[in-house]
């Protein structure tokens, strides 16, 4: 074995580079976003209901786990709801680097922007949706804040329709 | 044992190389399916024991978004990470100890979604084996396949027989995977070649597919069924790794066997059973596991194929079903092998179906070359 | 029918931390055979083995088949592998094993080797468990920033939102789990197997960390740790010849909520707080009532709960029915939960001082046992633990496993 490939000796041991990449996975799915995704391209928020407990799972969900059917109805959700939890990003820095990018310097983020994922509890749906509180001090981000989504100005019918939700004012 | 269990009900999928079905689509169609070949509602379900692997479906703690599809929602749920049988040995379990009554065991694997083959090659040594990459279950066992040809003199054309008994068997079965037209010794002989001696007929295919089975304590067995299949016995062991290990015989499977027919009174394998569902994920396995399970002494198992005691008109048919070489769901495949096994008894195996079945064996087996087996004896009600 | 009695009489393990001296068949031999020698068992009584570990994180795929020797093949094995519950699920796996009378003495042991993995802090395993989710919702047009913020924002995962609404519902503050933090890195530091240790860590020193992303802070957060631990089972007659205090299993449960954090491929699911943990409390009151406690804020004397995170030492604290809802950290205040207190919670450190993934939730077990036992060393609690709840969670936090044990069998 090379030199090289030898990382570092301890008095029992030598520990030596090695790299096992998994592999290519091949995963398959419903088309529930499909359907979720017809719907943003409208500005409207699709859900499936259970027809056992009435319950309303957005993005759509096929299978009620507590009534053990399949949900073929659909509904449409409001697009203002209450945040349920959200968490607080260091402030971004230009020269960060997150998964290989500089969002900085990509665009994606402000210099000094503190992002704030957060649930979302649409009226009328019983599940969350996972996105981000935009133009809000995020000192004053709480739970149970009323909120309304911020939609792209042309949604083409993808998730980033959604931009973000912000505050109902 | 300490009480009684019986199988209640089951479901499988029609297995298939990569049906547009997910992996929570099979899940729900054979919980759903097992509960209403039971006859029960998913309140009746004591606990939940869930078959997958994390490597295979690419998902890290791969029973957390089955929950809901296999009807574990509020419920005393579990995982078992190896082949399908030994999570229904855990079900078994739950029930023996009295804490519950029934038990649902749920067994999935897309195969397509990546390789099991790839997946074996994890399984080598970290430290030397697997940095030679030379190794993975094809060729560990064609090494294992070569050792058995040369030590009692096994021909290649006896190996094939074994794939052209289950290939024609599976023929039968609706529910497997690979169904060729007229399966012969030639075509299996011209298949192509992988890792010689094993070529891509003495391979089990990969498959899509998933299955389910209940079991019940006595009480509720009787309550739930007229046809209840029972436990009579079981046993596994789990041989050490595929260097340090005798890869001449499988050992592990014989202690398994042994221990397994001790519980259940079997004093004479080839007259006590009346079948036998075995995983064979290669066809020169199959004979070894006749050896191993005492259907002959060693290195007899061509005898066995050669002469016909293990085809569906033998003394002791094995596979009627078509075995693994007809469907290998990988994790499911053992689930499987008990359910056909179950078929059997209750006289719901079609047109594979063995007459006068009373009792028998299903066995499933996780690791390179066979390295961990389980056995279980099943019968009826007489 | 009659239920067999089952205890630990026997536990092992390794110092966790980053150990880079010994390989991962070597790591779970020691645990294996501490745990053996603690049991005064040989290899040859111990009849089968329950093993597990989070298969991702270490990069072997079922490590037993190939390390299997060096603690015991040939011989049965059986894994269990369950996400952050494996370890309780392996014990309860061993405990199983003997109630149902198919062995009379089991083995079992669950580790993780992180350091292992090419990424700092165990996230290559972690990060697979939402990644095939990742992967479908960036195919489905997720924007970047959306990933950015995840990644920044939610890098620890569900647990950072579980915090958020676990603050809002019951009222506590980050100071709370400053405390929390605080106290369960000071026990730690009085038990010789943990990672992170500091034997006089301050609530202040905790709030001198920065954040990871608020609420939760670097001084919150539970290492990345290597370690095995393993325990010994068996039935009632052995247990008696074999050890002077078995620790009793007095009953298991491990019951399962829908996914918290969206379903399969980011399909919805309908559950809104995370901090609602119906698993666990469902869980713990059919634990207690197999076990037949009836009134656990007075039966059980102990607790060691899974917490990875500081709120959820509070949280599940009152899941388990050991503080109303929303009122753990009143008790906190009070020095309840010290590790002399009238409730010691996790006199171990827990799970925010060490964590092999995999070992995590049978460290829980196997500690109840130590002080049962009495041989909890200098983290022993002054007071007679006649009880002790063993708590573990798993998945995208909705997976439970609770063991009651005690300090005489269940009649």
């Amino acid at each position: 074995m090379e030199e090289k490939q030898i990382k570092y000796k301890t008095e029992e041991t030598i520990a030596t580079e090695g790299e096992w990449p998994v592999g290519d996975y091949k995963y398959k799915a419903w088309k529930h976003h499909e359907e979720f995704k017809e719907g943003l391209k409208e500005k409207k928020i699709v859900g499936s209901i259970c027809s056992g407990c009435g319950r309303v799972y957005v993005p759509p969900a096929y299978i009620c786990g507590r009534c053990f059917r399949w949900m073929e109805e659909r509904t449409i959700v409001s697009d203002r709801g209450i945040i349920t939890s959200f968490v607080l990003s260091n402030p971004m820095k230009k020269g960060m680097k997150i998964l290989g990018m500089d969002p900085v310097d990509m665009g994606i983020v402000a210099d000094g922007e503190v992002l704030i994922p957060c649930m979302v509890k649409f009226d009328g749906s019983d599940s969350f949706v996972q996105t981000i509180l935009l133009n809000v001090d995020p000192k004053d981000a709480k739970v149970g804040m009323r909120v309304q989504v911020v939609w792209a100005k042309e949604p083409k019918g993808q998730l980033s329709d959604i931009e973000g939700v912000e505050p109902i004012k | 044992m300490q009480r009684k269990i019986a199988i209640v009900g089951y479901a499988q999928t029609h297995h298939e190389a990569d049906p547009p079905n997910t992996r929570e689509g099979m899940v729900f169609e054979v919980a759903k399916g097992a509960l209403d070949k039971a006859g029960i509602t998913r309140e009746a379900i004591d606990t939940v024991i869930n078959v997958s692997s994390d490597y295979q479906d690419g998902r890290t703690i791969s029973n957390l978004f089955l929950v809901m599809a296999e009807g574990a929602y509020l419920k005393d749920e579990s995982k078992v990470e190896m082949d399908g049988a030994f999570g229904v040995l855990y079900a078994m379990m739950r029930i023996l100890s009295g804490t519950h009554d029934t038990a649902m065991v749920v067994g999935v694997t897309q195969g397509s979604i990546f390789s099991p083959h790839q997946i074996s090659f994890y399984t080598l040594d970290p430290t030397f084996d697997r940095q030679i990459g030379l190794l993975n279950d094809v060729a560990a066992a064609a090494i294992q396949a070569r050792m058995y040809k040369n030590k009692y003199d096994v021909s290649d054309e006896q190996i094939a027989m074994v794939s052209v008994k289950n290939l024609v068997n599976a023929t039968s079965n609706p529910y497997a995977h690979r169904r060729i037209p007229k399966p012969t010794v030639k075509k299996v002989l011209n298949s192509k070649l992988y890792c010689d001696p094993i070529r891509e007929l003495n391979i089990s295919p990969i498959s899509d597919g998933a299955c389910a089975l209940i079991l019940a304590s006595e009480e509720k067995a009787k309550e739930i069924t007229d046809a209840p299949v029972w436990v009579k016995g079981v046993g596994n062991c789990q041989d050490s790794y595929l260097r340090d290990r005798n890869l001449l015989k499988l050992e592990s499977l014989e202690t398994a066997a042994k221990k397994a027919y001790k519980m259940a009174g079997v004093k004479d394998p080839p007259t006590e059973l009346d079948v036998a569902e075995v995983t064979e994920r290669f066809s020169h396995e199959e004979l070894m596991i006749y050896e191993a399970l005492g259907l002959c002494r060693e290195g007899k198992g061509k005898i066995l194929i050669e002469t016909g005691v293990t085809e569906r008109k033998g003394q002791t048919p094995v596979n009627p079903s078509g075995g693994a070489l007809g469907a290998d769901p990988v994790l499911a495949t053992g689930l499987v092998r008990i359910v056909e096994a179950a078929k059997q008894i209750r006289g719901e195996a079609g047109k594979y179906q063995i007459q006068g079945v009373r009792q028998a064996l299903a066995h499933g087996q996780t690791g390179l070359c066979a390295q961990s087996n389980i056995v279980f004896i099943l019968g009826g009600e007489r | 029918m009659m239920r067999r009695n089952v205890a630990i009489i026997g536990c092992g393990q390794t110092k966790h931390g980053r150990l880079r001296n010994v390989n991962t068949a070597e790591m779970i031999s020691e645990a294996a055979w501490n745990a053996m020698e603690d049991a005064k068992v040989t290899p040859d009584e111990v009849e089968a083995i329950v093993v597990g570990n989070m298969q991702g994180f270490g990069g072997i795929y079922d490590t037993e088949l190939w390390a299997g020797e060096l603690f015991g093949a040939p011989k049965p094995f059986l894994r269990i592998t369950t996400g952050g519950t494996t370890g309780g699920s392996v014990a309860h796996g061993g405990y199983y094993s003997v109630a149902s009378g198919l062995h009379d003495v089991v083995l079992a042991v669950a580790w993780e080797k992180h350091s292992d993995s090419k990424e700092r802090g165990a996230t290559t395993g972690l990060a697979h468990v939402a990644m095939a989710n990742m992967f479908h919702d960036l195919q489905q047009g997720a924007s970047l920033k959306w990933l950015v913020s995840l990644v920044t924002g939610a890098a620890i995962g569900v647990s950072a939102f579980q915090a958020s609404c676990y603050m809002y519902r019951s009222g506590c503050k980050v100071e709370h789990l400053d405390m929390v933090a605080a106290k369960d890195r000071r026990n730690a530091a009085k038990n010789e197997y943990a990672h992170l240790r500091w034997p006089n860590c301050t609530p202040e020193d905790i709030a001198k960390t920065e954040w990871v992303s608020y609420p939760l802070r670097f001084g919150h957060v539970c290492p990345a740790s290597d370690g095995a631990s393993a325990v010994v089972f068996a039935e009632e007659k052995i247990a008696k010849k074999k050890a002077e205090r078995p620790a009793w299993i007095k009953s298991v449960a491990a019951y399962a909520d829908e996914p918290n954090w969206l379903g399969e491929n980011s399909q919805g699911t309908a559950i809104t707080d995370l901090s609602e943990q119906l698993e666990c409390i469902i869980s713990a009151k059919e634990a207690y009532r197999r076990a037949g406690i009836k009134d656990p804020r007075k039966e059980i004397d102990m607790a060691e709960i899974y917490q990875p995170f500081p709120h959820q030492e509070l949280m599940f604290s009152e899941r388990l029915d050991l503080f109303d809802d929303g009122k753990a950290w009143i008790a906190l205040e009070e020095g309840q939960t010290e590790i002399d207190g009238s409730m010691p919670l996790d006199p171990s450190g827990g799970v925010i001082s060490t964590n092999a993934i995999g070992s995590s939730a049978m460290q829980r077990v196997l500690e109840c046992a130590l002080q049962i036992m009495g041989k909890a060393g200098k983290h022993q609690v002054p007071k007679d633990v006649k009880n002790a709840v063993a708590h573990g969670w798993g998945g995208s936090v909705n997976f439970t496993t609770v063991a009651v044990l005690g300090d005489s069998p269940r009649r």
